[in-house]
């Protein structure tokens, strides 16, 4: 099969025909906001192209919704998000990812915490795709970053068809839904890549993908001392808003500036984790005044008002990366992270990334 | 020359199901019926639930008889064997609090389920979850599908302020599960 290529400047463009196009787009409710790229047979057809899968394969469904997601309709909804055909094969890992991620299949995409994901890409696609990992890794500014986290989102509205106000009933929602797919700065991080602890070996592009409800920064350029930075942390981790159950996850996006600086101490990921784990939480006292003292037994808080002040409730589950899922990425020009509310936890599962991330018409060729 | 024709839709939607009927056969009252309440585990929704039984038993003669069960997953229709001991045990059942977008929508295709299997349902939601319940029962085949709405919200209420949600339901639920209650709806 030959493909044809489109030619990167098409002299006889018509501008007021591509705003029709956009506009018809608009009119059929496909659009979350932002104009599409119109998706035609033969673009679809390069999405299609950088993969050895079959186009009718379901990746993805809602049984209760009646509806299913295929590579084809995968394919339709990146290249209306306004990706690359050679970024497709990072649109199915990153989807994949997701679906591994339990809210997800349950009532994830359907909550009224409207929850966004949250996308990290590690190995060598992030150079050949030109992925952002610094200044500004969360975004906007680079087109891969921004149209795969999109994709995510065009997947979720139209091809699982819950859309805002139908059956998506995100009370407030959150800045930056569909649009966080930050590259790892591996090459800045002290630690081992994420995908590495989701079990892809190291220099294997991957992508891994979590629900999450916000970001939240900590800004503290005013310590070197390991435990006073790790402690800023615990203060906001272990905030009583984000508290409804017993425990919850929460994931931390450090810079490397912060990241060297616990490494240089001598800490690895599973130490800053076991730091964190034996310190976040809160007080029954605490708790009590926010109403949340209470655990029940579906392990929901309630304002109970009987318990013992001085009892401490630890937030972490656990000590893994499923709780705590620890990346490093932005500038190294000072020291401000983020901690990221994790909705339901990581699946501590990378996927790697299968297909031709190289953008030429050789690559796309099907053999 | 492509036309706006040749834009590809993004939906893959199919066509509709075309649901068989969701109304299964009414007695005309509730004397001696066995009820099963399916609470989704949203605060409240037990208690509600509870109260609804009992003003059942104690003012329309429902048979003491109760079969409790909880979701074990809210955001996602009843799973089949559940559906299924429902059906074997209850003459009538009531469920909710839907309460949040899955959960609301889930209920819903509960209650259909629960109808076309022979069972007369009440299913109750919050009113500020009307259009994903509403959504629901257009997915099931069932557009006209009609579920019970409580004011929101419930999960905070008090005990006694569950109590007057109950009372307040009352006459609504037993107009939903009874001949009377159908033919009224047929001629309005």
């Amino acid at each position: 099969m030959t493909l044809t290529e489109a030619p990167a400047v098409v002299p006889d463009a018509d501008p007021e025909a591509a705003q029709a196009a956009i506009e018809h787009c608009y009119a059929q409710g496909w659009s979350d906001g932002l104009p599409l790229v119109p998706a035609t047979r033969s673009l679809v057809d390069r999405f299609l192209a950088t993969v050895d899968r079959r186009p009718d394969e379901v990746i993805g469904s809602l049984v209760h919704l009646n509806r299913t997601v295929t590579v084809e309709l995968a394919a339709v909804n990146a290249a209306m998000a306004g990706c690359r055909p050679e970024y497709f094969p990072v649109v199915l890992a990153a989807w994949e990812a997701i679906q591994r991620d339990r809210s997800a299949q349950g009532g994830g995409w359907q909550s009224t915490s409207g929850p966004s994901p949250l996308l990290v890409v590690n190995g060598p696609v992030r150079a050949e795709l030109g992925l952002n990992a610094a200044g500004g890794v969360f975004g906007p500014g680079f087109r891969p970053n921004a149209t795969v986290a999109r994709s995510i989102g065009l997947m979720v509205r139209n091809a699982l068809g819950v859309v805002p106000h139908g059956f998506e009933q995100a009370t407030q929602g959150l800045p930056g839904r569909w649009q966080v797919c930050l590259a790892e700065n591996e090459e800045e991080s002290p630690w081992e890549p994420l995908s590495v602890e989701g079990g892809v070996p190291a220099g294997t592009s991957a992508v891994s993908g979590m629900l999450t409800r916000t970001v939240e920064y900590v800004d503290n350029r005013h310590t070197a001392d390991p435990e006073q930075l790790l402690a800023d942390f615990a203060d906001t981790i272990s905030r009583s808003g984000a508290a409804i159950f017993r425990h919850h996850p929460a994931g931390i996006v450090f810079c490397p500036e912060h990241a060297q600086l616990l490494a240089d101490a001598g800490m690895s990921k599973a130490d800053v984790r076991a730091w964190l784990v034996e310190r976040c939480g809160r007080s029954k006292a605490d708790l009590a005044r926010v109403g949340k003292d209470g655990v029940g037994d579906n392990g929901v808080r309630f304002a109970d008002g009987g318990t013992d002040p001085e009892a401490f409730d630890r937030l972490f589950s656990g000590a893994g990366p499923e709780v705590l899922p620890i990346v490093v990425a932005g500038a190294r020009n000072a020291g401000i992270s983020m901690v990221v509310r994790v909705l339901s936890g990581w699946s501590a599962s990378s996927v790697p990334v299968v297909g031709r991330t190289t953008p030429s018409t050789q690559a796309g060729a099907v053999q | 020359m492509a036309t706006l024709a040749d834009i590809l839709d993004p939906t893959g939607q199919t066509t509709p199901r075309i649901g068989g009927t969701a109304q299964a056969p009414r007695r005309t009252d509730l004397t001696g019926v066995r009820l099963g309440l399916l609470e989704n585990t949203k605060h409240n929704a037990a208690l509600l639930l509870d109260e609804l039984a009992a003003l059942l038993q104690s003012e329309h003669g429902a048979s003491a008889t109760v079969l409790r069960r909880t979701k074990t997953v809210f955001a996602l229709p009843l799973p089949e064997e559940q559906l299924a001991e429902l059906v074997r045990e209850c003459d009538v059942v009531l469920t909710g609090v839907g309460d949040c977008g899955s959960c609301s929508a889930s209920a819903v295709a509960d209650g259909i389920a629960l109808e076309r299997a022979g069972v007369p349902a009440a299913v109750i939601c919050s009113d500020a979850f009307t259009a994903t319940a509403s959504g629901m029962a257009e997915v099931q085949g069932a557009p006209d599908y009609a579920y019970l709405t409580t004011p929101h919200p419930v999960a905070i209420l008090d005990p006694d302020a569950v109590r007057d949600r109950a009372r307040q339901l009352l006459p609504r639920v037993v107009a939903t599960v009874t001949a009377a209650g159908a033919q009224q709806e047929a001629a309005s």
